[in-house]
């Protein structure tokens, strides 16, 4: 089992150009990296270059992670859905083809892994299911799939402004309820 | 100091470029700040710790094998990918015969001049190296133009030491010594001009740079240290 501290240690010794240990963050993440790929891409394909990216963008960018004050996995999982959505953004056409879909039934967590993880709520859901449900559904839509304010609007059929005073607000309404 | 309402304005914004957000001109704005202010740091350190545990509900899906074949290939050269773990193989090949090529290469005496890389489009596919030191010391990237035989060369980290030059070397997929491609000058930025009779070589070829007295190597094979070396490859 791999524990976070293990993935911490593969990351600074990947800083220091360790390619085993690189391998083994590979191992140990690239599952859990690729799931958030395509959960933002949602074509196959193009998850897979992405994470390409992810992990060469970890090996350069790795000597700088003992400054950032991350935990490893954060660190990991941000960088993973901030190159997805950079990817998704520079889409020239919307277009997906029929055959790289990703079904998603397949890319949720199983009932079995959803009680796991609902066992250690997290303090944002918690605070997410306090908001409006269009507005929280708004945060997850922006979050889980990089969803662009104009993506957001559209779904919840308002204007983008009011969508980004709806987001702006919450956001501060989460800040304050997680600070409790 | 920052006033209250300049705060929650701070808390929304950070948040907003945390959830990817905003607009190429508001994020930008934002990374430099961010790279002015560690309390805005701490701000997103904070979202970003947040929001990530709205991951936990994103199943794993172990990606297919020819993702990780593919990162090494691009990081390491194709020999990495298909032997992941031996020493760099470049390496020693370069080292073990560098005394062997002594006037087995002529030196290719090549037009250097930097340009702007903006200034020419690149026309059809591209190749490009990741010249780097094996402590990273050194990196150059390499943007190799096959319709036009020009590499841009963009030096990220590394000086040459005083006195000293960098030259670089073009050594060929199978072929028995490297050949100068030139001296790279002082500039972060540059491009040199592969002659034509060996554009055709650059595919898979390995792009080493050693360090070479002013003027760059007197015998036409690497005299220095060889300090950093990548593998061509398509983009």
């Amino acid at each position: 089992m791999t524990t976070v501290a293990d993935i911490e240690t593969y990351i600074l010794r990947t800083g220091l150009g360790d390619r085993a240990a690189f391998s083994s963050l590979y191992s140990a993440t690239s599952a859990k990296l690729f799931g958030v790929c395509l959960r933002v891409l949602n074509n196959r394909a193009e998850a897979e270059d992405a994470l390409q990216d992810v992990f060469i963008r970890i090996w350069q960018k790795a000597d700088r992670y003992a400054v950032n004050g991350y935990s490893p996995m954060t660190w990991l999982i941000t960088l993973a859905r901030n190159l997805a959505i950079d990817r998704l953004r520079a889409r020239k056409a919307p277009a997906k083809p029929i055959e790289d879909m990703v079904d998603l039934a397949h890319s949720g967590p199983t009932p079995e892994e959803a009680v796991v993880q609902s066992g250690q709520d997290a303090q944002i859901n918690r605070c997410l299911d306090a908001l409006d449900t269009r507005h929280a559904a708004s945060v997850r839509g922006a979050y889980l799939e990089g969803a662009s304010y104009q993506d957001l609007a559209d779904r919840a059929g308002v204007p983008i402004n009011t969508m980004r005073t709806w987001l702006r607000r919450s956001l501060a309404k989460l800040k304050d309820c997680m600070s409790q | 100091m920052t006033a209250p309402d300049d705060h929650n304005d701070d808390i929304a914004l950070v948040g907003e470029y945390a959830l990817h957000l905003l607009d190429a001109d508001s994020r930008a704005a934002v990374e430099a700040r961010l790279r002015e202010d560690p309390d805005l740091r701490a701000l997103l350190r904070d979202w970003d710790d947040r929001l990530v545990r709205l991951s936990d509900e994103i199943a794993e899906v172990p990606p297919p094998a020819r993702v990780q074949a593919a990162i090494e290939a691009r990081l390491f050269g194709p020999e990495a990918a298909t032997e992941r773990g031996a020493p760099a193989r470049v390496w020693a090949w370069l080292f073990g015969r560098r005394g062997a090529l002594f006037g087995a290469a002529a030196l290719l005496a090549v037009a250097l001049f930097v340009a702007p890389m903006a200034m020419r489009a690149p026309q059809g596919p591209m190749m490009t190296a990741e010249i780097a030191a094996q402590d990273r010391a050194l990196v150059v990237e390499a943007r190799f133009d096959p319709a036009t035989g020009a590499i841009d060369l963009t030096r990220t980290t590394g000086t040459a030491a005083t006195g000293r030059v960098f030259e670089l070397w073009l050594i060929a997929d199978g072929a028995d010594a490297p050949v100068s491609l030139g001296v790279l000058p002082d500039t972060d930025v540059a491009m040199i001009r592969v002659p034509q009779g060996l554009r055709e070589q650059m595919q898979g070829a390995t792009l080493a740079i050693s360090d070479e007295p002013t003027g760059g190597s007197p015998t036409g094979a690497p005299t220095g240290a060889v300090l950093a070396a990548g593998t061509v490859v398509a983009s």
